[in-house]
């Protein structure tokens, strides 16, 4: 489900559209929190398309969260 | 008079979102007795390499009618909320338009459709607001969220782009287009496949219901639900529907 870009940081290699594989990853990440309201957009709230730590690019996002913050 | 009030780039990571200072600078303004808010609005902008934002790129932006003579002190107290409110690293920038004064309309909507196309640089959004005579700020960090902010100003005028921040409240779960309506923030109810909605029809609320804009009004998106006999016509979008508002 991801890759590691040569900077180290994880890119979702399913895009912006895979609701179900959104929510997988999101299932038992401990860096899973919940955006503000209106940047929610998936139905199933607990999905990394929901998560504050994800970064939105042109194509997917990547997971800015680090094992550190807890 | 009328003016449109858009802020962009306020937060980090673990910080507050730009929809709450929003919402804060809002209720401020009807606090101090300056006049009265509408309701705030997300605009995404592009999200590109070259663009800084934190996780996504989006302004936040509302209308407001206040007093004749309150426009200089409504343009300070959002900047001294932006530069004191703002999170560590974030680059905030503030844009308000006086609608009375603005002049060129149509070159800042052109320019905010534009930010959701193109890499646009901070000296071409100062020469734009210098143009059209709007208020265009920095209040910490780069300052790179004025280019975010004028066009989410542009945005908002255009009144075809973005969501509502929050979500509309209603005590059951199915009610009338015509209860729907009567809702101050609600100009319409519309279904997305565009066959018409009438008043008497009842609609299922989905979890955190949402307008859009459309044409200028705020607009609440049904489609057919899959009913029987004295069950609604219509549901609410899906969170995912409208993510690309
Ligand atoms: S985006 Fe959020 S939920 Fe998804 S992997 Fe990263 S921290 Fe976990």
């Amino acid at each position: 489900m991801w890759r590691t870009l040569e900077n180290g940081v994880r890119e979702f290699i399913a895009g912006k559209e895979s609701w179900a594989a959104a929510a997988v990853a999101a299932l038992d990440c401990p860096g899973f929190m919940l955006d503000v309201d209106e940047e929610v957009i998936a139905d199933e709230e607990r999905s990394c398309y929901n998560c504050r730590y994800r970064r939105w690019s042109a194509a997917s996002f990547t997971c800015q969260w680090r094992p550190q913050q807890g | 008079m009328q003016i449109v009030i858009s802020i962009d780039d306020t937060d980090n990571l673990e910080s507050r979102g730009t929809g709450e200072i929003a919402s804060l600078i809002a209720e401020g303004l009807t606090a101090n007795g300056w006049g009265s808010a509408s309701l705030v609005t997300r605009h995404q902008l592009l999200v590109h390499p070259d663009i800084p934002y934190t996780s996504h790129n989006s302004a936040m932006c509302f209308l407001a009618e206040i007093n004749e003579g309150c426009l200089e002190q409504v343009i300070s107290f959002a900047g001294d909320f932006l530069g004191r409110e703002s999170a560590e690293g974030s680059d905030p920038g503030l844009c308000v338009v006086s609608l009375p004064d603005l002049k060129h309309a149509p070159e800042l909507i052109a320019f905010g459709r534009r930010a959701k196309l193109e890499v646009i640089t901070m000296p071409e959004a100062y020469q734009l607001a210098d143009r059209i005579g709007a208020h265009l700020s920095e209040h910490g960090g780069t300052g790179q969220g004025i280019i975010g902010a004028l066009a989410g100003a542009g945005l908002r005028l255009w009144g075809n782009d973005g969501r509502m921040k929050g979500s509309l409240k209603f005590s059951r779960e199915t009610v009338p287009a015509a209860e729907l309506l009567a809702h101050p923030n609600v100009d319409e109810v519309r279904s997305i496949t565009g066959e018409s909605v009438d008043a008497l029809d009842l609609v299922r609320l989905g979890e955190k219901p949402k307008t859009v804009l459309i044409d200028g009004a705020s607009v609440l998106l049904v489609s057919a639900a899959e009913a029987g006999e004295g069950e609604p016509l219509w549901q609410t979008l899906h969170r995912k529907e409208l993510k690309d508002y």
